[in-house]
């Protein structure tokens, strides 16, 4: 279709279309649910808050709109793959290239990431005794930068030119003489927005741990989530402020005429080592959390303490650390050479052995337990396998000579989809079916949540496995057609059965979650048998959580307790809590860098500066306004 | 500071610090690109267009800056308010100082003609140099700020915190600087 | 290679049935590489079997029964014998798997500049969105299809004309990234008679699943009459 406006002619392609009139629709559906519950005030909370539970739930919220996206971009992916040839709606070529790179980018920034940080702005400070995160103003400011980042690019497709260049960017395909245009632009300042905020809740997560634990509450007690959650922030710090660097560098190339990936001068691989060296401790920034959650979440369903406390810490981090020394194990085929392949090859290797030695820690702390099938257990002992599955395929990766085989074709595919699902996403369904009464103070329903849980782990091996054979068949990723004759159809086909049914799992999360407010069953504060602090605190957790301040005496401190049928102590003056403060600059930050973004693109310099302007103007204001808490408590 | 507040502004002590981390990873990493990319093989050679004079004369204010804060500093320990807004003057007059020198010899590259395409050597030049003055500008409106914060007695206590972490970052900025002298500049001016 | 012995899994034989392009490949380079391919799955195999059967074993045991409804299992801290020794055991076999990938590697790995010059036959790939040329020695070109000589070592020089392209014959073996501004060298050993799919597998750009050609390996003679014509 095409629409004449301001002069020009804009092609509006069906999918677009749809999408518009489906948003609109939308839109109003909650727009008038808004109003006829009367939620206009607790929105107009939401937006200016800093408590960390709420900050966590719009993370989670936002984030699970944004899987849906994406999944329904993955639902594109298989419809158009499911037959040779085949040409579903409008998804081939330039739609099929927009398709996949939106799904891989929405899934990991602003889906996966995003959600994790969420369940971590929930859970950590409840776990350690803190009352809050250290900076819950910053903590705002982070989230609405994922907010406004994420919008960004999202938005990319409503104007028809979502990003093409796949989730990687690679150059010199990502620069202007090959994708002319804004739709790199979206790519680049989306992530770079989100990425910002990313940085900003990882430091913050940091100096939380370290300085607002509760008393007792040592290092060596902490629960295994907050140890993941702290040891991500590091890997979080250092791989996005890389990526930062990357796409700044990018920006140039494409906005100010530098050529650093491209031409003779320039060097594409370059990026490539830019863009891995942050993307493979992406990869465990988005598997350490999920091992954080199955860490809290099998102990307490076995009633059983963690099997191998220490190692499962030092595992941690050596994987964190590890992480940082195999970046180059995407690109054996770029011609970095014998040496930089063996090199790198080794070092890939070498994480097998701290991943291993967590997976048979889980197995044990469930031998001689007490297993409870619960939906968070269940997804738990889904991971097991499942992920080991995908690590091993990871390992036969890592052999570099095979690599030359398996690089870039589906059964890569397959890989990366086996250890995400099963560690993130499976992760990400656990730790939401455990924390939900943290969050809302309602329970999901169980059966529900077992129907969830199957069919999404049938859903998800009968998409993925066959993948592996039709990589080892010839099937290269990122085609959006294949021919009769390569003995590809089957294998597809397959796939595209499996994805409907993970959709289907899906649905019934959704489902879960209406019915589960609409009969509104609160539950009390431990409604799982828990044995760390944050059950100690109400459900949902209140504005001031652990008043009084509990005691810390051990590791798993509440469980203990409970069985000795004690109560914890309690400190009568426990360190001075950040302020509790609501606050319109968060958004308006957000906002501002957005306008800048937009600007940038669109080359509206007197825009750009408009919104630079903007967000020092904000500063300002805050720096006027912020005053420590005990001023705030002499004046009242 | 009281005990309550001196726990908070730990909390923010280690919470910049940490944010100073990251500027690290970042300028580290643009320090490699301008490794790896100068010198170029087309357009000038650095040796051909650098010189000591604008270095020197550059690096003596920024550097001098950081001394000057510290005289701030000292006023604001030992509440010599004059001193603390002497050294702090001075100070922002330096910042100022220092980036009319900068804005002068980019100009002075751009009158030849070399902008951020001349070559990848300049490309990599201009995101590095061009982020630490970036930085040094913000460090001025910052400066201008605490300024502004000065009189307000009842805020006494933030005030000092500000000024704190203002230096902080001022001092780091000027590490990058030196960073920027012995990577950037000097092996092309040996 | 003498590690080829080392092949001889029941199982892996069995799946070598399914005649999976990659695992069935028709040149020395390409059976490197399905050697890789299965001697690192057996090894995974093994690991994945361990994992199974404790995994099945402890949840069928230890799963709640109202029996157990109040027996409140035991506390165990860890041990350090069974954690070495899940430490030790990967290692182990780690360098069983790291061995082949060494030699292999360091056989096989593109490089951006070749010192020889010998009997093995040269060929130029060019890339470019969304086409192959193939220039033989003497100056033949020809485009989407590619022909080489069987029993030879076939020495490939690949550049490309804009984006990174990336060359990939399954049955043959590959793939190798065809770069911009700089040309590498791949080599593909002893290839047997046929027509093969090749692919281009790095995604460059709207057109690039059809970025497709073929790979006709052909007698001697039928080459060397190839590039007469
Ligand atoms: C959560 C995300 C995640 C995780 C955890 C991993 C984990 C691993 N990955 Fe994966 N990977 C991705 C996400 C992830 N990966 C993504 C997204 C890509 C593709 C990006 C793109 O190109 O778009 C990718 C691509 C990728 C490649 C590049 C492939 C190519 O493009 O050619 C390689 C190569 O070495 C690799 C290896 C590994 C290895 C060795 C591990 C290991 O960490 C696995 C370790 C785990 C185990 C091994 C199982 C448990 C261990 C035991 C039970 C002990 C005993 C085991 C042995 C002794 C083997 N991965
Ligand atoms: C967190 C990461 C993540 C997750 C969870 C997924 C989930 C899925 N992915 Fe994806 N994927 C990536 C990360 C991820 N992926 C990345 C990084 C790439 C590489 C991109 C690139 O090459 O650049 C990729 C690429 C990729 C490809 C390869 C494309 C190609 O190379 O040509 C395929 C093909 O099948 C695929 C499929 C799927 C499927 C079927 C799911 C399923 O699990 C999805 C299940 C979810 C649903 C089915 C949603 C259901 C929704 C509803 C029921 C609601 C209905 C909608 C509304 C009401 C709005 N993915
Ligand atoms: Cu050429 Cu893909
Ligand atoms: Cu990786």
């Amino acid at each position: 279709m095409q629409i004449s406006m301001f002069n020009q002619t804009f092609e509006l392609p069906s999918d677009v279309l749809a999408a518009w009139i489906f948003t609109i629709i939308a839109g109003g559906f909650v727009l008038l649910y808004v109003i006829k519950k009367k939620k206009l005030p607790l929105i107009w909370d939401y937006i200016r808050t800093t408590n960390h539970r709420k900050i966590g739930t719009l993370y989670i919220l936002f984030g699970v709109v944004y899987f849906l996206r994406a999944g329904l971009d993955a639902v594109f992916i298989r419809l158009q793959l499911a037959f040779p040839d085949q040409s579903f709606w409008v998804f081939q070529q330039e739609k099929y290239n927009e398709v996949f790179t939106t799904h891989g980018t929405i899934m990991i920034f602003f889906s996966a990431m995003p959600i994790l940080l969420g369940l971590m702005n929930v859970a950590v400070p409840l776990q350690i005794g803190a009352r809050d995160l250290a900076f819950p103003f910053l903590n705002a400011v982070g989230f609405w930068l994922f907010f406004f980042g994420a919008l960004f690019f999202n938005l990319a497709f409503f104007v028809n030119q979502a990003p093409s260049i796949g989730w990687t960017g690679y150059a010199p395909y990502s620069l202007n003489e090959y994708t002319p245009g804004v739709s790199t632009d979206y790519y680049v300042f989306g992530i770079q927005l989100s990425g910002l905020g990313t940085i900003f809740t990882a430091l913050n997560l940091i100096v939380t741990i370290f300085r607002h634990r509760a008393p007792g509450m040592k290092l060596t007690r902490m629960p295994l989530f907050t140890w993941a959650s702290l040891i991500t922030s590091y890997l979080i710090l250092i791989a996005f402020s890389v990526l930062a660097v990357a796409l700044y560098l990018l920006m140039f190339d494409r906005l100010f005429g530098t050529a650093f990936f491209s031409g003779s001068e320039g060097d594409p691989v370059y990026w490539q080592h830019l863009f891995w060296i942050f993307g493979h401790p992406e990869v465990y920034i988005l598997a350490l959390p999920a091992f954080g959650i199955f860490s809290d979440i099998i102990p307490t369903f076995s009633s059983k303490r963690i099997f191998g406390y220490p190692t499962m810490v030092v595992s941690l981090a050596l994987i964190g650390f590890l992480g940082f020394t195999v970046w180059a194990h995407h690109m054996f085929t770029v011609g970095l050479g014998p040496m930089a392949n063996t090199f790198f090859a080794l070092t890939t290797m070498t994480i097998a052995v701290p991943t291993g030695i967590k997976v048979f820690n889980w197995l044990f702390t469930i031998r001689g337990g007490l297993l409870r099938m619960t939906a968070p257990m269940l997804f738990a002992l889904g991971f097991i396998p499942s992920f080991v599955m995908g690590g091993v395929t990871g390992v036969m990766l890592s052999v570099s000579a095979a690599d030359f085989q398996f690089h870039d074709s589906h059964f890569v595919v397959a890989h990366f989809h086996y250890v995400i699902i099963a560690s993130t996403i499976f992760g990400i369904f656990g730790g939401i079916y455990y924390w939900y009464p943290k969050i809302t103070g309602y329970r999901l329903n169980e059966k529900l949540g077992k129907w969830h849980f199957w069919l999404f782990l049938i859903g998800f091996h009968l998409t993925f496995l066959p993948m592996h054979i039709s990589g080892l068949q010839g099937m290269p990723r990122r085609v959006y057609t294949y021919g009769a004759d390569e003995g590809l159809t089957g294998l597809n086909f397959t796939s595209t059965i499996g994805a409907f049914v993970m959709g289907a799992a899906v649905s019934i999360f959704l489902w879960n979650i209406v019915i589960t407010h609409r009969r509104g069953v609160t539950v009390g504060a431990d409604p799982w048998n828990g044995r760390t602090l944050e059950w100690t605190v109400d459900s949902p957790s209140p504005e001031h959580s652990f008043d009084p301040m509990p005691v810390v005496d051990q590791m798993d401190p509440f469980w203990y307790a409970k069985q000795e049928k004690r109560q914890l102590a309690i400190c009568a003056n426990p360190r001075p809590a950040p302020p509790d403060e609501q606050s319109m600059i968060p958004i308006s930050m957000g906002l501002s860098l957005f306008v800048l973004a937009a600007a940038l693109t669109y080359s509206l310099y007197w825009l750009a500066i408009a919104g630079g302007v903007g967000i020092f103007v904000l500063m300002a204001i805050r720096s006027w306004t912020d005053r420590t808490i005990i001023e705030e408590e002499e004046e009242a | 500071m009281t005990q309550g507040e001196i726990v908070i502004f730990k909390d923010k002590q280690l919470g910049f610090f940490i944010y100073l981390g990251v500027e690290t990873i970042m300028f580290a990493t643009l320090f490699a690109t301008y490794m790896i990319f100068t010198p170029a093989e087309k357009g000038p050679h650095p040796a051909d267009i650098f010189e000591w004079k604008t270095l020197l004369l550059s690096s003596f204010f920024l550097l001098s800056s950081s001394g000057t804060l510290m005289m701030s500093e000292k006023g604001l320990r030992s509440g010599r308010k004059g001193l603390l807004v002497l050294g702090l003057f001075i100070t922002l007059l330096f910042g100022m100082t220092f980036l009319g020198l900068e804005i002068l010899e980019f100009s002075s590259y751009l009158q030849q003609g070399y902008g951020t395409s001349a070559s990848v050597f300049f490309g990599s030049f201009y995101v590095l140099v061009g982020l630490h003055a970036a930085h040094v500008a913000f460090g001025v409106g910052w400066m201008g700020m605490l300024f502004l914060q000065l009189g307000r007695e009842k805020h006494a206590a933030s005030f000092e915190q500000k000024h704190r972490i203002f230096s902080y970052y001022w001092h780091f900025v000027d590490v990058i600087w030196i960073g920027i002298m012995v990577i950037v500049y000097i092996p092309y001016l040996l | 290679m003498v590690l080829k012995r080392f092949t001889l899994v029941p199982v892996l034989l069995m799946l070598a049935g399914c005649n999976i392009t990659v695992l069935n490949p028709k040149s020395a380079t390409g059976k490197d590489q399905a050697f890789l391919i299965w001697f690192s799955f057996g090894l995974m195999l093994i690991v994945l079997l361990v994992v199974f059967f404790l995994f099945f074993r402890f949840v069928a045991t230890y799963r709640y029964t109202d029996k157990k409804a109040n027996f409140i299992p035991e506390d165990v801290h860890g041990n350090k014998w069974l954690e070495l020794t899940w430490t030790i055991l990967p290692i182990l076999l780690l360098i069983v798997l790291a061995v082949p990938t060494v030699a292999i590697t360091y056989n096989q790995s593109p490089i951006s500049e070749v010192l020889k010059k010998d009997e093995a036959v040269q060929i130029e790939v060019e890339a470019q969105q969304y086409q192959w040329t193939f220039t033989h020695e003497g100056g033949k070109t020809s485009n989407q299809a590619l022909v080489i000589p069987e029993g030879k070592t076939i020495r490939l020089q690949l550049k490309s004309k804009d984006v990174i392209h990336s060359f990939w014959v399954p049955a043959l073996g590959g793939k190798v990234d065809v770069m911009p501004h700089k040309d590498l060298y791949y080599e593909i050993k002893n290839p047997e008679v046929g027509t093969y799919h090749g692919k281009c597998a790095e995604y460059c750009g709207l057109e690039h699943a059809k970025m497709i050609f073929t790979a006709k390996v052909v007698t001697e003679e039928a080459y060397e009459q190839y590039v007469k014509e």
